[in-house]
């Protein structure tokens, strides 16, 4: 049959979801079925690190359960995500293990940039409503649990994204303890957000104006979806009628709300953290228009589910977001972009050419590409430790749509790019490396510091290379006359690491032009 | 008969009507006070007055014979309902001291006053219905007569003798009342006969000890008491046997061991016996957030229901006073709670006396029975016939055949990956559930919400829960607090392009026997949105959080009523800006404050509103500038009024809808229920058409007056008009035209394919 059932879990801070989808060649994703139940992970994990056993154990119930719902529909294939409350946890491994064992559901852990890059991709799969919205400024705003994802489109292209510590749950707690009024809770709020909104805009955005808002959450996106409350078609609503429905919002109590606004009465609290967060943001980036498509992960997990199936979907190039950032990032250090252009080509062509000696694919090719964008980030620390350096920013910078290990992979091929490449068996350091993504590293290392190698002049001699192997060897044929004399005698020694990875030597050779 | 409520407004009781005074607009605060408790109707009253138009059936001589008994037997069941559950209310009311004062202004005390009063003149007119009417009539017209042991032929006499004594006499447990043996437990509903004995001068060793201190009379005679329970595993009565061409002639189980009470206390002398029957507080009270396993909760409580506290005593009319007086003290029961019965106690067994072989002629036959549904021809595939578009029932005009059918296909369809349905009530031998179970059984996620707070079912209810959950059915009991109502199925399907799901939704309950007796109506349907909404229904059913958005579906507790009042208020709009606005709406009963202050204001702006309320109504018709634009009208006939439709003008685009709730706190309040458009232009139509021909019933239907009071529908000028027979006849010609072995229009056969 060409219809694929699939089933999306989100062990998500306070709300563990479950939906079923259908994916189809000719009808692309429809939804069949959404579940969700309160639990409050998040405050677990956030004050003590540790799941209370009590909720672990209704956790578990909760997921024989959604086990029972997907064989009500014959449902065969699903993907269950932890966020913030599991990736927090000290002990997730026992706990996921005991889980899967009594429920038969593995959980995957999603580090913060593979969450929100499935948000991202859920936006995206709303097609010509999101693409006519990013063509003007406009800031993803997803509001989590434990925390709240900044994404900037610029000419609708994402440059920019950053994770702030301002999640919904804990600042819920935190303002839980501050004892305070209704009105004097607001005020709080309000601080605590536009501290960390300050720095924000000074370094991200100058004086620029984000015109446009999408904002994911649990809370206001709902609401949002009523026609009758925005005056406008379901999810849209300017900016002045949102500040005016909050600050109604604000004369009302729980009950009443809840009743005016359709929703549970335990969401009342949360939608005023969660209001008056968007509302700090709105005022800080000028915004004139929120967009809540009320989408979730599982949206983004279904959508993830049926590309890599190969199912009718909205067309983004979700790639082209990825090196948008990575060039971004490079450029905030100071990165010459010609250079990583020109490293970029070389890295890609001997790639490309050597595909039956690595078996690596599409992904690593990225992985590649972006090492190349960010081959020097460190200098902007250092010009002496400019591996260490470069490891450590790209550690450190998130890059919406790369898992953690991705990103590792990437940090370390920029850092044994620069340093001596140490073996599996000789780390020192704690590292969440398998041997399979190590020899990931080694490999996209060997084809870096060859690249790197060949421009060492940064003059971009090596621009209309070709590469082929050929009886045993890596031809790197350079077109014209140039004097080549500085990089053939740097070559040997990166071309030895070549050699001991792909067992094959890389060699120059120069052609005349035609 | 007046009462005066805490406002001091005086009221005419069993009508109430409104006096004079009361009908000028009362204003507060210079805007109208649309809460004045002038402009309601006690709702027990009003309840009161829906017996009375039963009972009214059951006296109109143009009813066949046989079915102005069973109407007669209605009327005191549902009396009996009434006590337990609504008199038995008002009774904790007043001893717990609650002052609050009702929609018309009653306190509880006031309230109970009111209604003993006129339940006391209402059984009255039953049994003068009974006595008068109904006995001669049976006599005379078909030779049937009920006779008093002393009436009995020789022959007649040996046969209840021998039966008294095979059949009677091993199951009677005689119990002697002494100061070692309290006055017995005398259950709820059962008929009972009690007796006072003297002893014999011969007789050996008294099995009484010391007497007890019962009633003044008893001890002053020296007279012991005993109490014997009429066996309620046996036949209320008794058809003596027949004389070629003699009436068929009856004899009650309560006279036969009333003259045989010597034989079980052998060493007295009955000096007088007298059949008695005690109601008692029935209301369930269940605290959900204590009981752990609502299931075992509720089987204790049903025990409890047997001993709760006495709220009516019914005895023979002539009782001995000594025994009256012993059974009231006993009892603890009130001089208004005691019922002389001038006839036999408990007429329900009218019923039984309706199902007699051999008086057809007596019993009603002009209303057809359950015909085929057009769209759903018998042995078609339901799957099929749903895919064609949305399919509309009105039973029992049509049968419910195809909605047991639907669950029955899907428990064997290969197909089929789930079956979900709430259950309130259901019959016997219900086949619906044993395909929910077959449908386990075969490998189907079923699950089933059974409703164990769906009063006087519960125990019911709780044995084949059970046996579901034993079939492996996912058993659920619904929402802590609230009775699921509702009445929907899904069955999801994996077909060739996807799963699609099933729904079908209705007024009334999963039940194939009463199907055959109350007016529902149902809808099914595929539609995705109505798919949508019925899984999320079930999600949220079973624990799960609310759905982000519904398409069709309005749900009670949380969002029915809202709508209901924006659905009025918009009426109202639409009369003020000079548009077309018109309710129609049908119901069993109506007595939410919020709707009928919607509704007032709604006919203050202009819109006419007809009702057609079964029962219960505090709305009143016809106060100037408050509700002079509504009409309300009560339709009791063969069958039992169920359906619950929703019309709404709208300014010419129309609204029609159909749901599980009434208009009544309860309902939007306390309940999950289900309302659903009816959005087929087709299909609207149709229960617009129900709805108008209801309104123009000219035969079964009664009026409510300004005085609140119910009157005949004045037929002169008017077509005659008989809604249900109507609705009958329509869906003979219906299912004739649909069913081609009736067509003359013969297509060939094609050949099957090779």
């Amino acid at each position: 049959m060409a219809v694929q059932l699939f089933g999306a879990i989100d062990v998500g801070s306070y709300e563990i979801g479950l939906t079923i989808s259908e994916c189809s060649k000719k009808n692309g994703i429809r939804e069949i079925d959404h579940v969700s139940h309160r639990i409050n992970l998040g405050t677990d994990t956030f004050r003590t690190g540790k799941i209370s056993y009590e909720h672990v154990g209704e956790l578990k119930a909760l997921l024989s359960e959604y086990r029972k719902i997907m064989d009500s529909y014959g449902v065969k294939e699903y993907r269950a995500y932890g966020t913030s409350a599991i990736r927090e946890m000290v002990n997730s491994t026992v706990v996921l293990d005991g889980i899967e064992l009594l429920t038969g559901i593995h959980i995957d852990v999603l580090s913060n940039s593979e969450q929100r890059f499935l948000d991202y991709k859920s936006i995206a799969a709303r097609g010509e409503g999101f693409t006519r919205f990013i063509e003007r400024p406009t800031a993803i705003v997803d509001i989590g649990g434990s925390s709240i994802q900044i994404s900037l489109f610029d000419k609708d292209r994402l440059i920019e994204t950053q994770n702030l510590k301002l999640g919904v749950l804990r600042l819920y707690d935190q303002i839980h303890s501050i004892d305070a009024g209704a009105r004097r809770l607001d005020y709080v709020i309000g601080e605590l957000v536009n501290s960390q909104l300050k720095v924000f805009q000074n370094l991200y955005l100058g004086e620029q104006r984000i015109r446009n808002i999408i904002v994911v959450d649990d809370y206001i996106s709902p609401i949002l979806q009523h026609r009758t409350l925005t005056g406008r078609d379901p999810g849209y609503i300017d900016c002045a009628t949102f500040r005016s429905v909050m600050e109604r919002v604000r004369t009302m109590n729980a009950q009443e709300v809840a009743k005016r606004l359709g929703m549970a009465d335990d969401n009342v609290p949360l939608l005023y953290v969660s209001g008056k967060m968007l509302e700090c943001i709105v005022d800080a980036f000028g915004s004139e228009m929120i967009w809540a498509p009320g989408v979730t992960l599982c949206d983004g997990m279904v959508y993830e589910f049926a590309e890599k199936k190969g199912y009718k979907l909205p067309d983004h190039d979700f790639e082209a977001d990825i090196l948008s950032i990575a060039h971004n990032t490079a450029e905030r250090y100071h990165g010459i972009p010609e250079r990583q252009h020109e490293l970029e080509e070389i890295a890609v062509k001997i790639f490309d050419a050597t595909k039956k000696y690595h078996g690596l694919g599409e992904r690593e090719r990225l992985l590649l590409r972006i090492a190349a964008i960010l081959h020097d980030c460190g200098k902007y620390i250092s010009m002496v430790n400019v591996g260490k350096c470069s490891y450590d920013i790209i550690m450190a910078t998130e890059i919406i749509g790369l898992s953690h290990i991705e990103r590792e992979i990437i940090a370390n091929v920029v850092k044994f790019n620069h340093e001596t490449f140490i073996y599996y068996r000789a780390q020192q350091s704690a590292t969440d490396l398998d041997r399979q993504s190590y020899l990931t590293i080694a490999k996209l290392t060997a084809i870096l510091r060859l690249a790197n190698g060949l421009d060492r002049s940064h003059e971009q001699k090596f621009h209309d290379i070709r590469v082929e192997v050929r009886d045993g060897q890596l031809f790197i044929r350079v077109p014209g006359e140039v004097d080549l004399t500085m990089e053939k005698g740097l070559f040997v020694h990166r071309a030895d690491f070549f050699e001991e990875v792909y067992g094959i030597r890389p060699v120059i050779r120069q052609t005349k032009r035609k | 008969m007046s009462a005066e409520n805490q406002n001091g407004i005086s009221r005419k009781q069993g009508s109430g009507a409104m006096s004079g005074t009361d009908s000028a607009v009362a204003v507060k605060g210079g805007e109208i006070d649309w809460r004045n408790p002038a402009y309601y109707i006690n709702r027990e009253l009003s309840w009161l007055q829906f017996n009375e138009r039963v009972l009214g059936e059951a006296r109109r001589r143009d009813n066949k014979l046989f079915e102005r008994l069973k109407f007669l037997s209605i009327t005191s069941s549902n009396l009996d309902e009434f006590f337990m559950v609504r008199v038995a209310s008002l009774k904790d009311m007043e001893n717990a001291g609650y002052r609050k004062t009702d929609i018309a202004g009653m306190t509880a005390s006031a309230q109970l006053a009111a209604v003993l009063s006129a339940t006391h003149k209402f059984v009255d007119l039953q049994y003068s219905t009974y006595g008068r009417m109904l006995v001669p009539a049976l006599k005379q017209e078909a030779n049937l007569e009920t006779v008093q042991y002393e009436e009995l032929t020789e022959e007649e006499e040996t046969f209840v003798r021998r039966y008294f004594e095979e059949e009677v006499y091993p199951v009677l447990t005689p119990t002697a009342v002494d100061s070692s043996r309290p006055f017995p437990l005398v259950r709820n509903k059962t008929l009972n006969i009690a007796a006072l004995l003297t002893r014999k001068t011969d007789a050996g060793p008294s099995i009484l000890r010391q007497k007890k201190g019962h009633g003044k009379g008893a001890e002053a005679a020296d007279l012991d008491v005993a109490v014997v329970q009429v066996p309620s595993g046996l036949p209320r009565f008794t058809v003596l046997p027949a004389q070629a061409d003699g009436p068929v002639r009856i004899i009650f189980l309560e006279e036969i061991i009333r003259h045989n009470m010597p034989q079980l206390f052998l060493n007295y002398d009955v000096v007088s016996a007298c059949p008695f029957r005690v109601m008692r507080n029935a209301d369930l009270s269940i605290d959900e957030d204590e009981a752990e396993d609502l299931l075992k909760e509720i089987e204790k409580q049903l025990k409890r229901r047997q001993w709760g506290e006495a709220i009516r005593l019914e005895v023979e009319s002539g009782i001995d006073e000594r025994l009256l007086s012993l059974l009231k003290q006993e009892l603890r029961v009130q001089e208004s709670e005691v019922f002389f019965i001038d006839g036999p106690l408990d007429l329900t067994f009218l019923m039984k006396l309706y199902g007699l072989d051999g008086f057809d002629a007596f019993r009603e036959h002009r209303y057809a029975r359950p015909q085929a549904v057009p769209e759903i021809p018998e042995g078609a595939d339901v799957f099929a016939c749903i895919r064609k578009g949305d399919i509309f029932m009105h039973h029992p005009y049509e049968t419910f055949t195809p909605v047991v059918n639907f669950v029955a296909q899907a428990a064997v369809d290969p197909d089929v990956l789930a079956i979900k349905q709430t259950l309130y009530r259901v019959s016997g031998n219900s086949p619906i559930i044993a395909a929910l179970a077959r449908a386990a059984e075969n490998g189907k996620q079923v699950m089933v919400l059974v409703e164990l707070k769906a009063r006087f079912d519960e125990e019911h209810n709780i044995g084949w829960a059970k046996m579901l959950e034993k079939a492996g059915c996912h058993v659920i009991y619904g929402l802590v607090g609230l009775k699921t109502h509702s009445k929907i199925t899904l069955v999801v399907r994996r077909e060739e392009d996807g799963i699609r799901r099933y729904v079908h939704l209705a007024t009334g309950n999963y039940n194939d026997s009463t199907a055959k007796l109350y007016t529902d109506v149902g809808l099914f349907t595929c539609r995705e949105a109505y798919g949508e909404d019925a899984t999320a229904v079930f999600n949220m059913l079973s624990g799960y959080s609310e759905p982000r958005h519904w398409n069709r579906l309005t749900l009670a507790p949380l969002w029915l009523k809202d709508r209901f009042l924006y659905l009025i208020g918009r009426e109202a709009e639409h009369a003020r800006a000079g548009e077309a606005a018109h309710i129609m709406a049908k119901m069993n009963s109506l007595c939410d404050p919020d709707i009928i202050e919607a509704l007032y204001k709604a006919s203050a702006a202009g819109v006419r509103i007809d009702l057609v309320i079964r029962g219960i109504c505090c709305l009143r018709v016809g106060i100037p500038g408050i509700s002079e634009n509504i009409h309300v009208r009560s339709i009791v006939g063969y069958f039992l009024e169920h359906s619950r439709i929703f019309y709404f003008e709208n300014g010419g685009s129309p609204e029609v809808y159909a749901a599980s709730a009434d208009w009544m706190p309860r309902n939007l309040d306390r309940r999950v229920e289900i309302m659903f458009p009816l959005e087929d232009p087709a299909i609207a139509a149709k229960a617009v058409h129900i709805l108008k021909t209801e309104l123009a019933d000219t035969e079964q239907a009664c009026e409510m007056n300004a005085d609140g009071v119910y009157d005949r529908v004045d037929r002169r000028g008017k077509e005659i008009v008989n809604s249900q027979l109507t609705f009958c006849n329509e869906a003979v010609a219906a299912a004739a035209v649909a069913d081609p072995r009736d067509t003359r229009v013969f297509i060939p056969e094609t050949a099957p394919e090779s």
